[in-house]
Parts: structure tokens; sequence; C-alpha cells
């Protein structure tokens, strides 16, 4: 359903992806681990062009847009089958959380307001946060920010929603109610992709596991593959640092 | 020589006949200015072609010279340049049917776009770039993005400079008065000549002008309050 192909994308002298192909089936909760600087952020963003990618192909549902030749028209259509939760949660600033949710929706999408207003109490209901529809986003904790930002995105609709990072900003102790929230869209049969440092959540929730390192696909598989038979050395090194309590001393 | 306090009180009305030619002296070239701005802004921001390079030269020349001098540069200028394509393509035309306010106004108007032009550059650039980026990623496109996203940020946050804009330009509409327009300052000097009670009608003009940016600045506080509602505050 989403067929990413020989994605390479270079900054400055820096080849960051260096030829990567992903299949995500309908429905499959992907996630990409793998050290900082392994490209899997640049490689999330490619697939919705807020990158846009040195060369390869990016094919989402029957839409295929080549990364090279790609018209802004056709980043417009490719972007409205996509949504995306942002690691700094980037609501707008100067809407209130249902303004937040109905504007793609309004703007992007031309429904009514009427038609969009339901939706967005549905996906805010959703994500528990009925009670703050009037509100700003600065006045929300990060917890409640970061669900507005996956209700923006729920309510969009979308073929795939892509997740960057998603609890990296948030206290830890507000990582649990947005874990859960994104625990049951994924039970919905929501199609996901996420970049995430919870090895926890990734091997509770996703059914395919991606391991990156070096601007590669070093390894991937079912969570059971991969974080408990990892076929590569590299695999293994990473996730004993997350495994094993006290490799070092302070 | 003492000062006639009654005619400070007297004057004060009869000057304050001309507070509308000042306002529109004032007002015009502000939102003009705001849409040659705004315009301005978004062609160097987004580096147009060559138009960027128009843009610079208008911005670094305008306000690289007095405002008193655009005004003399357009007043003495364009009659001119009507003129004399008039005379080469047979036109009826006369420049000396134009109202001199026109040339005030374009004059103001252009000063008033390279001014803010600046400003709103600034305001949009301070807009962090994730407001773009979630506008993308709902499925806006640029332009859409822009108007319902960024600009609307931008111009909250240069809201106080843009209204300190309005005094500025309160304050050198009375340059008008150098083209012999009827302002607030060309009354009282009228006022003055005729009673040659110079001070007390310039006291009395004072008092109008120092009025005005009292209501502005209190206008100021009113629309900054509005968007202290979601800027300032909160958690992270």
């Amino acid at each position: 359903m989403i067929t990413l192909t020989n994605i390479h994308k270079t900054f400055g002298k820096q080849e960051v992806l260096k030829g990567i192909d992903l299949t995500v089936e309908q429905g499959d909760v992907v996630a990409i681990l793998g050290p900082s600087g392994s490209g899997k952020t640049t490689l999330l963003r490619c697939v919705n062009f807020l990158e846009r990618a040195d060369e390869g192909e990016v094919q989402i549902s029957g839409l295929t847009v080549d990364c090279k030749h790609a018209r802004k028209h056709d980043i417009v259509q490719l972007r409205r089958k996509t949504a995306m939760v942002f690691q700094h949660y980037n609501l707008f600033k100067h809407k209130t959380v249902l303004d937040n949710v109905t504007e793609g929706l309004i703007i992007a999408q031309k429904m009514s307001k009427a038609d969009a207003r339901t939706r967005a109490l549905r996906v805010l209901e959703q994500v528990g946060l009925s009670a703050k529809i009037n509100e700003y986003p600065s006045m929300l904790s990060g917890g409640q920010q970061q669900r507005v930002g996956i209700a923006r995105a729920l309510a969009l609709n979308p073929e795939v929603i892509l997740f960057d990072e998603p609890t990296s900003a948030l206290d830890p102790e507000l990582v649990g109610e947005v874990l859960s929230v994104i625990r049951s869209i994924a039970q919905e049969g929501i199609t996901m992709i996420v970049v995430t440092h919870e090895m926890g959540f990734a091997r509770e929730v996703a059914n395919r596991v991606v391991f990156m390192d070096g601007g590669s696909v070093v390894e991937e598989g079912t969570p059971e593959e991969v974080f408990v038979r990892p076929k590569q050395e590299r695999t293994r090194q990473f996730l004993s640092r997350y495994s094993s309590d006290w490799s070092y001393v302070i | 020589m003492s000062i006639d306090l009654h005619f400070i009180y007297t004057s004060f009305f009869q000057i304050l006949k001309a507070l509308p030619l000042t306002l529109v002296i004032t007002i015009v070239p502000l939102i003009a200015g705001f849409g040659i701005g705004l315009a301005t802004a978004l062609i160097r921001i987004y580096r147009v072609r060559w138009i960027h390079r128009i843009a610079e030269f208008y911005v670094s020349f305008l306000r690289g010279t007095p405002m008193l001098m655009h005004l003399f540069l357009i007043y003495y200028g364009i009659p001119m340049i009507i003129d004399k394509l008039a005379e080469r393509y047979g036109w009826a035309f006369q420049s000396s049917s134009i109202p001199i306010l026109v040339f005030v106004l374009i004059a103001f108007s252009l000063t008033a776009g390279a001014y803010m032009s600046e400003i709103i550059r600034s305001g949009i650039l301070a807009v962090d770039i994730g407001q773009m980026e979630a506008a993308h990623a709902v499925g806006m496109s640029t332009f859409q993005a822009l108007r319902r996203i960024i600009i609307p940020q931008a111009i909250g946050a240069v809201l106080p400079n843009l209204c300190s804009m309005f005094v500025g330009f309160l304050h050198g509409s009375t340059l008008a008065f150098t083209v012999s327009q009827m302002d607030i300052l060309g009354k009282a000097d009228v006022v003055a000549s005729v009673s040659l009670k110079f001070l007390e009608a310039f006291i009395a003009a004072a008092f109008i002008y120092w009025g005005l940016t009292i209501i502005a600045e209190r206008i100021t506080a009113l629309l900054e309050r509005r968007v202290a509602v979601y800027s300032k505050g909160g958690v992270s």
C-alpha cells in the first residue's frame, strides 16, 4: 500500500539515506528504530515530502511520485493521503484546540464547517480532550498538546499517520498518556509508521520493526525477530543498551 | 509677551477641523503600505526570481533616504513623467488636474511599504518553521499555509511595531504641509498667521497630536492583550 523505493538523501556532503526500500501494508504499525543520526526521521519526512529525497519514488495507495521530478501539485496530493505527528507537536499556536483539528479539514479537504466540527469533536473525545476544545495550545501540558496533535492527524482520515518521535519531548510522567492513545488507535487498524526510542512500546504495539543505522536498513522483521533473535551484530549491540540495566557506572 | 491661554482653547477647535485630512494622510499610506510591505517581504523571503532584487533595491533606497525627500521626488517627478507621456502620445490629460493629496498619499505609501516590509519580514521569519511543516502535513498548499497560519502569527508578533509605525506616520504626516496641505499643522499655521499668536496655535496643535498618539497607544495595548491570549504563558 505504501512503497518507498530506493530513497536517497544527502545533506551537504553527508549521505543520510543510502537507498532505502520499505513497504508498508494496510493496517501495519511499523516502528523504525535506530541511533541518533541513523536517518530514521529523515526517512519519515521523505514520505510526505517535508524533506525532498534526491532520488527514489514514493507510492501511496495508487499515487506514485518520483522524488526528483515531483511537482507542487503531486506533493500536495501525496500529503493529503498522509498525516503527521511531530516531536514538538507543532500545533497552530494562534488557534484553539478545536480549530487546530478542523483547520486541515476545512482548508485542505474543503469539508463544510459543520462536518469538520462534528469529526473534530469525535476525535478529540477519542484522545480524551473533550473538555479542552476552546483552549489555546499554550495552556495545555505537553502530553495534552501531543494528544491534540494526534487528534489533528486522525481527523484527516489519512492512509497513513507518520509519527516522528512523538514522546521524545515529553516529561517521563506524560509519556504514558500519549503512548496509550497511540496504542488505542493502532488497535483500530490505522496504518502507522512510528519513529521512536520507546523500545517497549515498539515491541508491544508494532507488528513490524525496522532497525536503521548509518542511512541504511540493517534489519527488519516482526518484533519477535528483531528484539528476541536479532540476526545482525549491530542490532544486538544497539538493543543491549536498552535491555542490560547497568552497563556503566556513574 | 504672555501666553493667551484662552486662544489655545479656541484655536484648538478651529485646528481640529483639519483632523480628517491628517487621518487620511496617516492611515491611507499605512493601509497601502501594509499591502506593499507584505508583498515585498514575501518576495524577498521566497527570493522570487529577479523581482527580489527590485524589492531589495526598493527597501534599501527608501529606508536609506528621508521621508520628506520621497514626497519631493514623487511631487516633482510624477507630474513631469505624466506630462512628457501626454505630450508624446497626444493625451489631453494634464498633471495639474491631479490633486496634490494624491502625490502625498503615493509618496507616503511607498515609504510605509519599505518600513513595513522589514517589520513583516522579521515577523514571518520569527514564526517557527514547524508551523509551516504542520500546515503542509495537514495538506495545505504553501499559499494556504501562509494565509491561514504563518501571516496571522507573524502579524501578531510584530503588532507593537506596526502600531508604532502609526505614531511615526501620524507625526510624519506633517511633512505634507510642505506641499501646502491643510492638515493639522497647516491649519495651525493659518490660524496663527491670522491672529499672530503662533505659539498658542502650535501648542493647540501639539495637544491634538499628543491626544491621537495616546489613543493609538491604548488601542495597541488592547490589541496586544488579544494576541497575548495565545502567545504568552502556558507549559510545554
